[in-house]
Formats: C-alpha cells, structure tokens, sequence
C-alpha cells in the first residue's frame, strides 16, 4: 500500500528533460515527452563515392554532372558564336555579379524564356541516380517498388533522389553537398527553426505503440556555442503556424520511430522552394543514447514547386553556380514524379522524397512560455493569419531574372546583343 | 630663436574679423633625437586604415584551411594564401577563429560580415550597418589635424563606387576610385608643398573659411531662438562646421618641411577593368599614393577597397567571375579544398602585400610609414563557398608608432570580430573603452598585441 502511493506521487512530480530517455511529464495526455531541435536538415541523398563530393561512384557512375558549355548551350539555342562569347564575358556591362546574364533565359524556341516555359526547348538532360541504394522511407508500402537501403530495407522510395541525385547541388557525403551547407548555415545562423516534439502513451519511450512526433515552427533562435556547433538544452517557444505544422502517429521499437499511418504535413524546406509539403507522409527517427534525434521525415513533395523555387531563387544564378540547365531540372522532376493525390491514374504532380534530420536535446515550451510542452497538440487554431511571404533576396526576381530597371534595353527575345564596336566595353544596357 | 609652441598648441589669431583656432602638423621640433617619439616622449600620432577585400580566404568545412597558420604567436608559418605576406611578415599579425554573432539575426550575405567588424552589431538590413563604421571614431580621435580628416579609395573597377565607411549607417562615403582622381585629390589644387619655397595661403581656402566663420558668428542668437530638438540639431551642424574649419584653417598654414614626402608625378590615366591583375595595378598605384599622402601629412585615417564583398574580379580570358567560382568549385576529394578558389584568393592576398610593401618602402623617421600605421584588414566572409561567418580572416598591419606587437598569430574558437576591431581602436589610441553590442558587446581587447 506505502508503496503505491510513493509511486503514484513520484508520476506526478514534472521534470522534463530535453531529449532524455527518462523525461516524465504529468500531463493527461501523454506519459512521455522528448523535445528537440533541428540543427541539421537536408534532402536524403545517398552518396555512392568514397571521396570527394563529384567523384564517380555507385550512384553516379559517370560522377556530378559536369557544368555545361555555356557558349554552347547559347549557340544551340540560336546565339552566333560570338554572340555567345560576348554574353559569357564578365567585361558585359549586361553581367551583373549579383544577377548573372539575364539573357541567358531567353534561349527557347524563338527565344522565349526557358525558365517560364521550360518545355519551349528539348530536354537539355540531367543524368540522373543509376544505383540500386537509396535513403529515405517506403512510403507506399510496397518492398517491390524503389531502392534498397543502406541498411538492407526493401521499398525505399524517393524518387527526389533519383531525379535530382548527380545534380551538384544535391550531391556529396552527409553534411557537404553544397545546397545542404548553404541552406543550412542559413538555418543556423537564425533564419529560421523547427523543433520536434515526441510524446507517448506508454511506459517505455523506447517502446511504446501510442506516440506522436509534432514538428512546429520556433521564432527562436538557435544559439552557436563556442565552437561554433549548436548548443544543446537551449529553450524554444512553439510558434503556431498557419502553415508550417506536422503531426504524425508512430510507435517506437528499441528507440526507432517509426509511422504507423501516414500524414499530410507541411514543414520549413531547407532549400528555395521554402514551403516542404509532404502527403502521405511518414518519419523514421532514432532516439539516440546521447539524447540527439536523427533519421528521415518523407513524403510526396509537389515537384513543380521545386521547379520554380530554383527559378525564382534568380534561375541565371542558379544555373551557372550549381551547373545545371534548369530546363533539364523541370524535365527530370516531371518524368520521375511517381504520385497523384488523385488517384493511381491521375496526374503524377508530386515527387516522392525524404529529408534528412539531425535534431539535438531542446526545451520546448508552449507558445505562452508558461510551461513545457507536455505533449503532441497543434496550434493551427490559435496561429496568426497568414501573410505574404517576403523574401528575404533584396531584389525584385520577376520570370527567373532581376530585370535592370536603369538598363536602356532590356534583356530578352529581342535585346541586341552585341556592342557597337568589336572590342568596345559599351554593350547594350 | 625659441617659440611657446609644443605639440598641443594651436594658432589662434584673426582672419578677416574672425577668430581662427588652427591645430599644428607634427613638426620637427617637436620629436626627439631619434625621430621616433615626440620631445616630452610622447609616441609619434599614428595612422589608421581598413583594407577590404572580398570573398574571404579558403577554409573547408571539414577543418582544412589555407590561411590559418597551426603556430600560434610569434613566429607563424606562411600559408599558402599569405604568401604575399612573406616579406613583412613580421609587420603582420594574423587573427583566424574570430566570427560574427548575430543574436538571431540571419546572415545576411556578403554584408553581415564586415558590417559587424566596422559597426559592431550584426545588421538588420543588406543595405545599411546598424551604426556609425568605427573608422568614424577614429577620424574623430586622431584625424583633425590633416588636410583630410579621412580618405576612402576603392580599386575595385566595380560597377558602382564600393566604400563601407559611413557615420549615419545609411549613407557611405564616396571613394576615390583611380589614381589619376586620387593624385588629383591628394596633389592637385588645395595642396600645399611642404618643401615648397614659395608658400603663400590659398586666397580661396581664406574665402571659404570666411564664409564658414560667418556662419558660426550668428550661432549663438540662432541657438536662443529655436527648441531643444532644433537645439540639438544646430549643434551637430555647427560641430561639422568646425571640424571643416579646422580643415581648413590647417592649409593656411605653412607646412613644415618634410623629408619624407616627395610630391609624386601624376599617374595617367589607365582602362577600367575588374580583371585580377588590373585590380592588383590599381590597387598598388593608389597604394603609392596614398602612402605619399599619408607621408605628407594630408590624412591620417582612410579606408581601401580592394574589392567588393560581391566581387567582381575574374581572371582575364575566363568567363566565370571569383565569386562565382567559390561558389560553384567543387572541394578536390585529393586537395581537399577548392583548387581555384584557392588560387584566386593568394592572388588577391598578393594585392594586399603590394599595398602593406608600398606603405613600409616610404621611410620616415627611425623608420616607415607602414610602421607608423595601423592597417585593419578584414573581408565579408570566411568560407565563401557558403557565405560563412566563421573564421572571418582578419590582420592587423604595422606597428602603430610602436604600440603593435606585431608579428604574431592570434587564434580563438569562436570569438567575436569585435574584439578585433576594438584592439584596432585602442591601439590608434581612440578613446573606446568598449565596442559592439550584444553578443558582440566587448570590453576586451587582444592585449597580446598591444605594446
């Protein structure tokens, strides 16, 4: 009898550790809460090298994509040799080092911007993964459709990945492909953050049937410890978001949790496309003994969005920084989009696709920062209405291209091309 | 015959009806036997500049660098990319691990770097700094007394004028961007020829100079009649127009005869270009330059532009820009860093040597203008590739009258820039006690540097 009641007072007592394998909470609604933080997100790309980052390897035999022949994609696309000398010319004045060639975009049929109409010029070709292993999440059940895991897992689907895994952007070991450094030294430097909230109904987090992994935005920042890596245990207040919001039901088995039925969710995206909507989608994370989270969230992401989120990220930029023609981008997301939200005999616009998560030990209040989450809730009902999103590029990107408003010509299907005099510096403005 | 003047003294005397309050050039009279330090023994003034380039220097985000000595304090080892440095090695002192914290405000590319190491706060703007550049404070402290109370020169050839330096954090002063502009400005009309023989004042320096005492005449029955907030206002203004009297009242003034300064020819005119080696020219012309001005006394403080944080510079004949390049180059899995990338930036660092090399070849006094400057020299970022905020490479230059333990390498794990700016500050001998704010915020400077 002594005995029982000391333990019903000691279930009773809130102590909440971030991440901790023994964090209790009171709440009537779970037994258990981990909280998190997500110091590191980046789309699941297996990379099948044994060095470098654009080495050949089992994903990519051939290695990277190579960057393209601009001179000559221009003259393919029309342009006179010296034409296309004269545009690839840092002397142009045309050439801004912020906004690139804004001609550039004008190179489909009769010159009409590829960027916006990506179909008015052939497929310029992206090789794409030929290997048989993949990370990321079987997402539509079936072992006998997608890759193999590093792991041995059957049915890995992420079609993402297959598209768009020897695009240099994409490609190179965990952590060092070069979007994965950008977008997420973004993300730590304060762009933005989103914590992970995990909550169950069991005795035993590691095992548990009834638990729920909550992703929400936080407007805190994440702080930098000396060493310049993110510092674990600090404190972040749930920001509802109108947007910005997964709730997804799980178990956990030996500390892995694991989706027991998929959920439509939409997350911050590490990359331009900024909005990471996921249908159908499922989480795989470890637990791991230092009290970190890492593993997958994936789902079926809408790949034109993808598309546009390059384009509009100042696409004559883009091209020649990532080498890629992003013509041959939209091409390759289209022809390996493998899901409709119609039906199996619908219009495949959505691409399947996994992100890698690395998350540490974090506080997590509730958005009044009255008390610690207790557990998986939304917040969608108190968030603010949405606004527009402002960018956060400090210029104006209409059609994939930041047009010289002082500019006496502008670029496009009937700018004159070269200067006055061979040899002069005075181009067309 | 012996005159009731020291170093502290200033002319005071009329100038058609006005007072005129005129500070003194560092005259011959006032130093020592050795040239090094003033009679009383007070240090020689100092001169403080920033050098800036664009695009960082080469890190890897796996830990490899190649630019950040492994010795620490005396007696660092030339990296790759300070090779330029070699031969003044010992006048540079190399500062790696220091980075910008901004309290959740996000990076915003190639600004928030330099805008914190010059205004000490990260900034919520890609157009504006959050403060005054501190360069401002230092004008302040110890630029009154010359025909210019701050330079800034940009050897960039971009295509709009490229200056970091502004009081307000929204306006930036507007650079001198070639010799032949620069000699103009240094040499051309207004300037006086300390070893002129027949110096007379400049009836047009009088002319404005009565305009501007005129003004400051009807002050004080201007100042009675308006509201405090005016009040506040006029102050700022009639503080500006003293300082421009100052300026001014200097040039009416003979200048004292000065060994060091050799009025140089004028430079021609050469083609704007952005290439590598045209910035390397230019930058190496306006060195010289600036270094004669800085020995005939027409500034004390300026601020030099290499190139800009969104660099334009290429290699002539390549179609790809540097800064493209340390974007888009990938990391040799042998190297182990960006080949190229890395190349570029020894060869911009070589900019940075002709600059230091053309300052110390002036000798002055015991020794050399560069020994008698402060350079602060800083870029944007850190590893470019990224648009990183760690790791900033930052040096400091010469050895401010003495006050400069130079030479050394001074390492931290992530320290703030400011610390680094701060020591620049005191060691030109401004009255900052601290600078920064927030996470930034520091009373501490690197005392391991300062004599």
């Amino acid at each position: 009898m002594k005995w029982h009641l000391i333990a019903t007072a000691v279930a009773a007592i809130t102590i909440a550790f971030p991440g901790s394998a023994t964090s209790q909470q009171p709440s009537p609604s779970a037994k258990w809460t981990k909280t998190y933080v997500i110091e590191w997100n980046e789309p699941a790309m297996y990379y099948g090298a044994k060095t470098g980052v654009i080495d050949p390897g089992t994903d990519c035999p051939i290695g990277t994509n190579p960057s393209p022949d601009w001179i000559k994609v221009l003259v393919d696309a029309g342009y006179t040799l010296e034409e296309a000398k004269w545009l690839r010319n840092p002397a142009n004045p045309t050439r801004s080092p912020v906004h690139g060639q804004n001609q550039m975009a004008f190179r489909g049929k009769d010159r009409a911007n590829v960027y916006v109409n990506p179909t008015s010029t052939p497929d310029p070709g992206l090789v794409g993964v030929s290997g048989s292993l993949a990370e990321g999440l079987n997402l539509d059940g079936d072992e006998n459709t997608g890759f193999t895991s590093p792991t041995g897992e059957k049915g890995i689907d992420n079609n993402f990945y297959k598209a768009l895994g020897c695009w240099k952007t994409y490609r190179g070991p965990h952590r060092l492909s070069s979007g994965a450094l950008n977008f997420n030294d973004a993300m730590r430097d304060g762009s933005w953050t989103t914590v992970i909230v995990v909550s169950g109904e069991g005795a035993d987090p590691m095992n548990d049937n009834h638990v729920k992994v909550g992703f929400y935005v936080s407007n805190d920042k994440m702080v930098k410890d000396g060493s310049g890596n993110i510092a674990r245990d600090y404190t972040f207040r749930i920001a509802p978001h109108a947007k910005y919001e997964g709730i997804l039901p799980a178990r956990t088995s030996n500390g892995v949790i694991l989706s027991t039925a998929p959920a439509d969710i939409m997350l911050r995206d590490p990359g331009y496309t900024r909005n990471l909507e996921l249908l159908r989608a499922r989480v795989n994370l470890e637990m791991k003994p230092d009290g970190s989270l890492t593993g997958y969230v994936g789902g079926y992401r809408p790949w034109e969005a993808v598309y546009k989120g390059w384009v509009n990220a100042r696409g004559t930029v883009i091209e020649v920084l990532t080498w890629v023609q992003l013509p041959a981008v939209y091409y390759a997301l289209r022809r390996n989009a493998d899901y409709s939200p119609t039906g199996p005999g619908g219009e495949k616009t959505h691409i399947s696709f996994a992100l890698r998560i690395d998350a540490l030990p974090a506080f997590v209040m509730t958005p009044d920062a009255s008390q610690e989450v207790a557990s998986v809730e939304s917040y969608k009902a108190i968030a603010p209405k949405e606004t527009a999103t402002t960018t956060a590029v400090p210029f104006l990107v209409v059609d994939g291209i930041v047009p010289d408003r002082n500019a006496k010509v502008q670029a496009g299907p009937n700018a004159v091309i070269l200067p006055p005099a061979a040899g002069s510096t005075k181009g067309p403005q | 015959m012996s005159l009731p003047f020291n170093r502290r003294s200033f002319l005071r005397g009329m100038l058609n009806g006005t007072a005129v309050c005129v500070a003194l050039p560092v005259l011959n009279r006032f130093l020592n036997v050795n040239g090094s330090a003033f009679a009383d023994g007070a240090k020689l003034p100092v001169r403080f500049g920033t050098y800036f380039w664009g695009l960082g220097l080469t890190d890897t985000p796996t830990g490899g660098t190649r630019w950040v000595p492994s010795k620490t304090g005396y007696g660092y080892e030339i990296m790759p990319e300070l090779e330029s440095l070699k031969p003044i090695k010992d006048k540079v002192s190399v500062f790696s691990g220091f980075r910008v914290i901004g309290d959740g405000r996000p990076n915003l590319v190639h600004w928030s770097g330099h805008a914190s190491i010059l205004s000490g706060v990260a900034p919520a703007a890609p157009d504006r700094f959050d403060g005054p550049s501190f360069d401002s404070k230092v004008a302040d402290a110890i630029g009154g007394a010359t025909r210019f109370k701050v330079l800034d020169i940009d050897a960039s050839a971009s295509r709009q004028p490229v200056s970091y330096s502004t009081r307000t954090g929204a306006t930036f002063a507007m650079p001198e961007t070639t010799p032949l502009v620069l000699y103009t400005r240094l040499f051309g009309a207004g300037f006086q020829d300390p070893n002129s023989g027949d110096w007379k004042p400049d009836p047009s320096v009088m002319l404005r100079q009565s305009v501007l005492s005129a003004v400051k005449d009807q002050r004080e029955a201007l100042m009675a009649g308006v509201g405090k907030a005016d009040q506040v206002r006029l102050d700022q203004y009639f503080t500006s127009v003293r300082e421009m009297e100052n300026q001014l009242a200097i040039q009416l003034q003979r200048p004292e005869h000065c060994a060091a300064c050799v009025v140089p020819t004028a430079p021609r005119e050469t083609p704007r270009s952005a290439t590598v080696d045209a910035v390397r020219a230019n930058t190496k012309a306006l060195a010289k330059l600036l270094a004669m001005g800085l020995a005939c006394n027409q500034t004390r403080v300026f601020n030099f532009v290499h190139t800009a944080g969104i660099s334009e510079t290429y290699l002539a004949g390549e179609s790809k820009i540097y800064h493209q390049i340390t974007h888009d180059e990938p990391i040799d899995a042998t190297l182990g860093y960006q080949p190229e990338t890395s190349r570029l930036a020894g060869l911009v660092m070589q900019a940075f040597g002709d600059f230091l090399i053309e300052l110390d070849a002036v000798k002055e006094g015991a020794g050399t203008v560069l020994d008698n400057s402060l350079i602060m020299a800083f870029s944007d970022t850190g590893y470019a590739k990224i648009h990183s905020i760690e790791n900033i490479p930052m040096f400091l230059a010469g050895g401010a009258g003495g006050r400069h333990k130079a030479g050394q390498h001074i390492h931290t794990t992530g320290e703030s820039v400011t610390r680094v700016s701060l020591t620049a500050q005191q060691l030109v001998g401004a009255p900052v006690g601290e600078f920064g704010s927030g996470s930034m915020k520091t009373a501490r400077p690197i005392t391991e540097v300062i004599a």
